[in-house]
């Protein structure tokens, strides 16, 4: 029994905190707006209203458009990455991680400058200004933020197919295009798949796209629940509303769980081979293809920053800076930009030093006894599944009278960063960890050691740099965080991105600019951190 | 064209990773049901030798025959040439049974052929009452059973063994060995094996080629091979003692070499180990220039300590030319057996 419990201890903080500050509000909302939603004719009536129909149609719609378009586009993309090695292949490899950690704003912003009214891509082909509005512009943000995700997984998922069985089938007489189908395409499958549940799952509760770039027309559920609970003041419908989407979207998040499982199991050696002897076509297309997706998401972010950099209204150079940090913006926001940047960096570095923390013993413990894996695929699971609006919309209401109202706002901003966090630094800690043999540790002990020592002298430097990667992961997901801070916080306590949307809704856009331009350069920053060393992320 | 002409022809293959060379102009024949077998170091050519008849590396320069034709120009898939590696690469979601089915039905054999095949193929292999299993469900050389019966359900006209025994428990490896050897004289196909096992090599094949260096340094019977090694590293690697003889490189079988007291015979060494290894004794020398040698012999009588000095003598010694790279080793002071 003592065993059981020594064993269970270093999972407990985890579970504790997961249960504390996710599962325990949501459900108490949850049942809350369920019971005073007047039994199961008021929840069928509230479900049925025509606006939350609406809300739920815009998310299938968006999500399933955004996933199989993302799959489209990422999956030969994500084979080429995987399957050969190439001159760079490792940067553009790191490069196409910068979307994902960046504030979905920016991307919004990029989508605007090139397709909305005036943009650049619309001022030579005029045509396409279609993208520039409604709900091909929510895709086209989405898939910016989507595609390099379905690359990344396709990639390791063909990473993980075996050559082996490859060489085999090819030598047993089958065509490569049988060696595909039979030996090598089912992992770059599974990989695409998980892409594509994730595109769908963030798609389809995707918050400031549909808010910016169309309106309540396109609200999807995740912007429904928060115009009814922060503009309509009716939390119980928002409740019943989260509790809904919570259901219907189980099934994708279980979905990725599951694909993405299989990805950490490799078939085969990871062997990549050089590019094909002579300029086989199909490689080419693999290789223009992703050219093209590089080349666009880079369009995109290039678009951003040149916009920050170049002449605003009839000013000179660099006035969109004057104006971001001058007196009137300070005004219009309730809060200097210095203290919005400070803010920023505060709850960023609290969020992201909570999760590693948290996360450090509990997947040490997985990787000493696997049969804890299921304990932390749930803690995996709750925040993926929860969205930031739910879990932001829980904490308010049941920890913000707990905490003493709005004195609280900070401690909950870093709580809701560090969930949305956990995931994601438990998967960066998981390849390093993996790497870990009980040799070394055994052969510490042995000398002498105790096992705090052999921990610190033997596994610790090896994981350093998986640590490392985790934090800056979580620190970077915690800069570019919008939908829950802006949920949650009072000016304050604003953040960059909360400003950059306040200024954007105040349509300052020169300030927007140069504020889109300050996360987007502190995002790559912490890019090019992450990424000194040859360091990997593993979404 | 006769029964007697070579399946396989390697003619001057050449390989290359950049400007690295691998293989420099190898050249080897492989008669009908022939096992050849390559032997060398690790990092020696030989997988890229495999890799490049089989078609999956693409050779610098020369010609790969099969039955006369030149195959360099044709896909691997339509090179009937099979190939085994170290991992049986079994497909994990089929069956033992349809693991072997998979090529008969990709050349779209009828039904009862295809069930005729895999009926015959897992007798030959002794696998009868394995079909319904998974890859997971077997053993490792089960596994490597499976392989090679779906292997040879290709109908291939040679097979290419890349180390197959090399994941192999040791206590199972000697029958796994000798029941790939049947199978394989059975089924009346040449093949050829690469290893750097010695023993192995020499045991399992009709004729043994020594790569060295991306170079094909001696090519025989195996009896022949190890009576003559030809050069100072083949010769090594066969684990003979290489010592300078009056007129060049020599080898000395360990078990030729003989131990007395200091000053007794050619040249006194220092003991670096001693012990038995089971049917021997095995003592470590070390030379007056550094070099290692090797005695060996009957387990009885005492061992020498460790750090003692003795006298070395030995009675037989096979003349042998110098590999080009082995010129820096020269140093050993000229030895005059006993």
């Amino acid at each position: 029994m003592r065993t059981v419990a020594r064993d269970a201890l270093p999972v407990l903080p985890i579970v504790v905190f997961v249960v504390l500050f996710a599962l325990l509000p949501v459900a108490v909302v949850f049942v809350t707006a369920l019971g005073n939603a007047g039994g199961w004719s008021g929840v069928t009536s509230i479900l049925g209203s025509p606006l939350n129909q609406r809300a739920l149609e815009n998310s299938l719609v968006q999500g399933g458009l955004s996933a199989g378009l993302a799959v489209a586009f990422g999956y030969p993309a994500g084979v080429f990455v995987g399957r050969y090695t190439w001159p760079g292949r490792e940067v553009v490899r790191s490069l196409l991680l910068v979307p994902f950690l960046l504030p979905s704003l920016i991307v919004v912003l990029g989508v605007e400058d090139l397709f909305g009214a005036g943009g650049w891509v619309v001022g030579s082909l005029p045509g396409l200004a279609v993208v520039g509005q409604g709900l091909p512009a929510i895709v086209a943000a989405n898939l910016v933020f989507n595609v390099p995700l379905v690359v990344l997984l396709t990639a390791a998922g063909t990473e993980g197919a075996s050559v082996e069985l490859e060489e085999t089938v090819r030598t047993l007489g089958g065509a490569p295009a049988r060696a595909y189908w039979d030996a090598w395409g089912r992992p770059t499958w599974v990989g695409a798949a998980a892409g594509g549940f994730l595109t769908f799952l963030f798609s389809a509760l995707s918050f400031a796209p549909p808010l910016l770039l169309c309106g309540p027309r396109c609200y999807t559920v995740e912007a429904r629940i928060w115009s009814l609970d922060q503009i309509l003041l009716s939390p119980n419908e928002a409740g019943v509303l989260a509790a809904a989407m919570v259901v219907i979207f189980l099934l994708p998040a279980l979905g990725y769980l599951v694909l993405v499982r299989r990805l950490a199991r490799p078939t085969g050696t990871r062997v990549r081979r050089p590019l094909p002897w002579s300029g086989s076509p199909v490689v080419v297309a693999l290789a223009v293809e992703t050219a093209t997706v590089l080349l666009a998401v880079v369009a995109l972010l290039g678009a951003v920053l040149a916009r920050t950099l170049l002449p605003t209204g009839g000013g000179s150079e660099g006035s969109a800076w004057d104006l971001l940090f001058g007196p009137a913006t300070a005004q219009r926001l309730g809060v200097t930009v210095p203290t919005t940047i400070l803010n920023t960096f505060v709850f960023a570095t609290a969020a992201a030093g909570i999760a590693v923390v948290l996360a450090v013993p509990a997947a040490y413990a997985v990787l000493r006894r696997p049969a804890r894996g299921p304990t932390l695929g749930l803690v995996l699971f709750v925040p993926l599944l929860l969205s930031p609006v739910v879990l932001a919309l829980s904490l308010a209401t049941f920890w913000r009278p707990l905490l003493g109202g709005s004195g609280s706002v900070w401690v909950l901003v870093i709580v809701s960063q560090a969930v949305l966090a956990l995931p994601f630094a438990l998967q960066s800690l998981g390849l390093p960890l993996s790497s870990l043999t009980a040799a070394g540790r055994e052969s510490a002990q042995s000398l002498g050691a105790s096992r705090f020592a052999a921990f610190l002298d033997a596994d610790l430097p090896r994981v350093r740099g998986g640590l490392t990667t985790a934090a800056l992961f979580a620190f970077a997901l915690g800069l570019g965080e919008f939908t829950a801070t802006y949920f949650l916080v009072t000016p304050r306590f604003t953040t960059v991105p909360v400003a950059l949307y306040g200024l954007i809704g105040a349509r300052q856009f020169a300030a927007a600019d140069a504020a889109a331009g300050l996360l987007l350069l502190l995002s790559v920053a912490v890019f090019l951190a992450l990424t000194v060393g040859g360091r990997r992320v593993e979404l | 064209m006769s029964s007697s002409d070579p399946v396989l022809r390697v003619e001057g293959l050449s390989a290359a990773w950049g400007p690295a060379p691998v293989l420099d102009r190898v050249s080897f024949d492989v008669g009908p049901g022939e096992m050849f077998v390559l032997l060398g170091p690790n990092g020696s050519g030989k997988t890229t030798l495999l890799r490049c008849v089989v078609g999956l590396e693409r050779p610098t320069g020369g010609r790969v025959r099969l039955d006369g034709v030149d195959v360099l120009g044709q896909p691997v898939h339509r090179r009937g040439i099979g190939l085994m590696l170290q991992e049986a690469a079994l497909f994990p979601h089929r069956t033992v049974a349809e693991n072997i089915a998979y090529a008969p039905l990709l050349q779209h054999r009828g039904r009862t052929e295809v069930e005729e095949e895999v009926a015959r193929q897992v007798e030959l292999v002794g696998l009868t009452g394995f079909e319904d299993r998974r890859p997971d469900q077997l053993s490792g050389g089960e596994r490597q059973r499976v392989a090679l019966a779906r292997t040879l359900a290709a109908r291939p006209r040679l097979v290419l063994l890349d180390e197959p025994f090399a994941a192999i428990d040791p206590e199972r490896k000697a029958d796994l060995r000798a029941e790939f050897r049947r199978v394989l004289r059975a089924a009346g196909i040449s093949s050829v094996l690469v290893t750097h096992d010695r023993p192995e090599g020499l045991f399992l094949g009709d004729r043994v080629g020594v790569l060295f260096d991306g170079r094909l340094e001696r090519v025989g019977p195996p009896a022949a091979v190890f009576e003559d090694p030809g050069t100072d590293r083949v010769a090594r690697f066969l684990g003979y003692n290489v010592v300078d003889g009056p007129s060049g490189p020599e080898a000395v079988d360990p078990r030729d070499l003989r131990l007395g007291p200091p000053a007794s015979g050619a040249w006194d060494a220092e003991v670096l180990a001693a012990g038995i290894t089971g049917a021997e004794r095995l003592v470590l020398l070390q030379g007056s220039a550094g070099r290692r040698y090797e005695a060996r012999g009957p387990p009885a009588g005492p061992l020498p300590r460790v750090g003692e000095r003795v006298g070395v003598r030995w009675e037989r010694s096979i003349r042998l030319r110098e590999s080009p790279t082995a010129k820096e080793a020269k140093n050993e002071p000229g030895l005059n057996p006993a």
